[in-house]
C-alpha cells in the first residue's frame, strides 16, 4: 500500500501544482485516496475499518514496515483537548480514513454539520499547535 | 461573496482533505485565486493539519525505499517516455502561454507609448500650423506694406505730379498736408502731418478748388498709415487750390468752411 502511495507520488509529480496548496496536502491527498480506493475494491468491512487507531497501528507495526512507533500519546493529548464530538469528527476524517460523507452517513450526522464540526476543531488545533 | 461566511462553512477544510468533487474543487480554486483572504485561510488550515498527522506520522523502513526504486526501474520505458512527451507540452503550453502574456504586455506598453507619441505630435503640428498662418499673415501686411511704400517714393520721385503743399489756418496752426496731383492722369495723393485724431463720427475731407467750386477728393481717418500717401479720390483738370475740413463721417457734398483745417495753391 505504501509503495503504491509512492509509485503514484513518482508517476504523476507533474501534476502538483504550488499554486493550489502546500507539496504536504497533495500528498496526503494522494495517500488518502489511494487508501480509500483500495479499501473500497477489498470491500473491508466496516467492523475493521472503525477499530481504533492503537490497532491500525499495532496492525501496521506487525507488518514489520515501520521503524518508529506513531508518537499516539502526543497527538492523542491534542486531541483530548477538543469537544468530544469535535474529537470524533478529527479522528475519523484523518486516522480512520473515513470521508466526510461516509461520515455524515454511518453516523447520521448531517453533512453540514461534519463540515463546521471540523472547522470548529481545526481552529482550536491551530492554536494548539501554535499555527500562526 | 461574503469570504467569512464562505470560510465558516467548513468548505476549505474539505478542499485541503481533498474531499470535493472536480466541480466544486474548480470553483473553490477560483475564488482561492480571487481572494487572498482565502488563501491564507487555507494556509493556515494546511499547516495544521500537517503538524497533526506529522505527529502520527510512522517512519517506514528503508527497505520500504530500496524496493520502491526497484519498482520504478522495473516500469516499462515506452510508458514512462509517454509520460515525458505529455510534460513537454504542458511545459510548451506554458511558455507558449507566457511568452503571449509577456508580448501582450508590451505590445500594450508600446500601443500606449506610440499614442502618447501621436498626441504630442499632433499638438505640435497644430501650434506650427498656427505660427505658419501668422507668419504668412505677417507677410502679408509687410509686404501690402511695402507696397505702399514703393507706390510713395514712386509718386514723390516722379515729376508728373505737381506737389501742393497746404499750411495749417488758424484752426489747426501746427497741422499740414501735402497733395501729390497728376494732372495728365487725374491721380492724387495725400500726405498729412500732424494732424489730430477726430472723433468716429467725422472725417477728414480733402477738396479742390476747380473753377472757384469746391470739388471732392474723397475722405480720410488721419490716423492709418502714418507716413504714407493716401489715394485719394481722382478729379477733373483745372484745380487752384486744395484744402481739407472737417465733416461728419462720409463727407459732404460741400465744405464746412469754418472747420477748415489746412489749405494751400496750387
Amino acid at each position: 500500500m505504501l509503495q503504491d502511495v509512492f509509485l503514484k507520488v513518482w508517476d504523476r509529480f507533474e501534476l502538483y501544482d504550488s499554486s493550489k496548496g502546500r507539496l504536504f496536502t497533495w500528498l496526503l491527498n494522494v495517500a488518502r485516496n489511494q487508501a480509500i480506493d483500495k479499501t473500497r475494491s477489498k470491500e473491508i468491512s466496516n467492523e475493521r475499518k472503525t477499530r481504533g487507531i492503537e490497532n491500525l497501528v499495532n496492525k501496521v507495526e506487525r507488518q514489520e514496515y515501520i521503524e518508529q512507533g506513531v508518537d499516539s500519546i502526543g497527538i492523542k493529548e491534542i486531541l483530548h483537548g477538543l469537544p468530544e464530538e469535535q474529537q470524533f469528527i478529527v479522528t475519523h476524517l484523518y486516522l480512520k480514513g473515513y470521508t466526510q460523507s461516509e461520515l455524515a452517513e454511518e453516523f447520521n450526522i448531517p453533512l453540514g454539520t461534519v463540515k463546521t464540526r471540523l472547522r470548529l476543531a481545526m481552529q482550536q488545533l491551530r492554536k494548539t499547535l501554535g499555527v500562526t | 461573496m461574503n469570504v467569512h461566511e464562505y470560510i465558516s462553512s467548513g468548505i476549505l477544510e474539505a478542499y485541503a482533505l481533498g474531499e470535493l468533487a472536480e466541480q466544486e474543487r474548480t470553483a473553490v480554486e477560483k475564488n482561492l485565486a480571487l481572494y487572498p483572504e482565502l488563501r491564507q485561510e487555507l494556509l493556515r488550515i494546511e499547516k495544521t493539519q500537517e503538524k497533526l498527522l506529522r505527529m502520527a506520522a510512522l517512519q517506514p523502513r528503508s527497505a520500504v525505499k530500496d524496493q520502491l526504486f526497484i519498482k520504478i526501474s522495473q516500469q516499462k520505458p515506452e510508458e514512462k517516455e509517454v509520460q515525458l512527451d505529455t510534460v513537454k507540452v504542458t511545459s510548451f503550453w506554458r511558455f507558449a502561454a507566457a511568452a503571449s502574456i509577456t508580448l501582450a504586455l508590451i505590445s500594450s506598453y508600446l500601443a500606449y507609448n506610440y499614442y502618447s507619441k501621436w498626441k504630442d505630435t499632433q499638438h505640435a503640428l497644430t501650434d506650427l500650423t498656427e505660427q505658419n498662418q501668422r507668419i504668412a499673415q505677417d507677410y502679408n501686411q509687410v509686404n501690402e506694406r511695402l507696397g505702399k511704400i514703393e507706390k510713395s517714393v514712386e509718386v514723390i520721385n516722379n515729376p508728373a505730379f505737381k506737389r501742393v503743399i497746404m499750411k495749417g489756418t488758424p484752426h489747426a496752426p501746427e497741422a499740414s498736408a501735402t497733395v501729390y496731383w497728376n494732372e495728365a492722369t487725374k491721380e492724387v495723393y495725400l500726405s498729412i502731418q500732424n494732424m489730430k485724431t477726430l472723433a468716429l463720427a467725422n472725417q477728414y475731407q480733402l477738396w479742390a478748388i476747380i473753377d472757384g467750386k469746391p470739388v471732392d477728393a474723397g475722405v480720410f481717418d488721419g490716423t492709418d498709415e502714418s507716413g504714407l500717401l493716401l489715394h485719394m479720390k481722382e478729379i477733373g483738370s483745372g484745380a487752384a487750390m486744395f484744402a481739407i475740413t472737417i465733416e461728419p463721417r462720409g463727407g459732404k457734398p460741400a465744405p464746412t468752411l469754418e472747420t477748415m483745417q489746412v489749405a494751400g495753391p496750387v
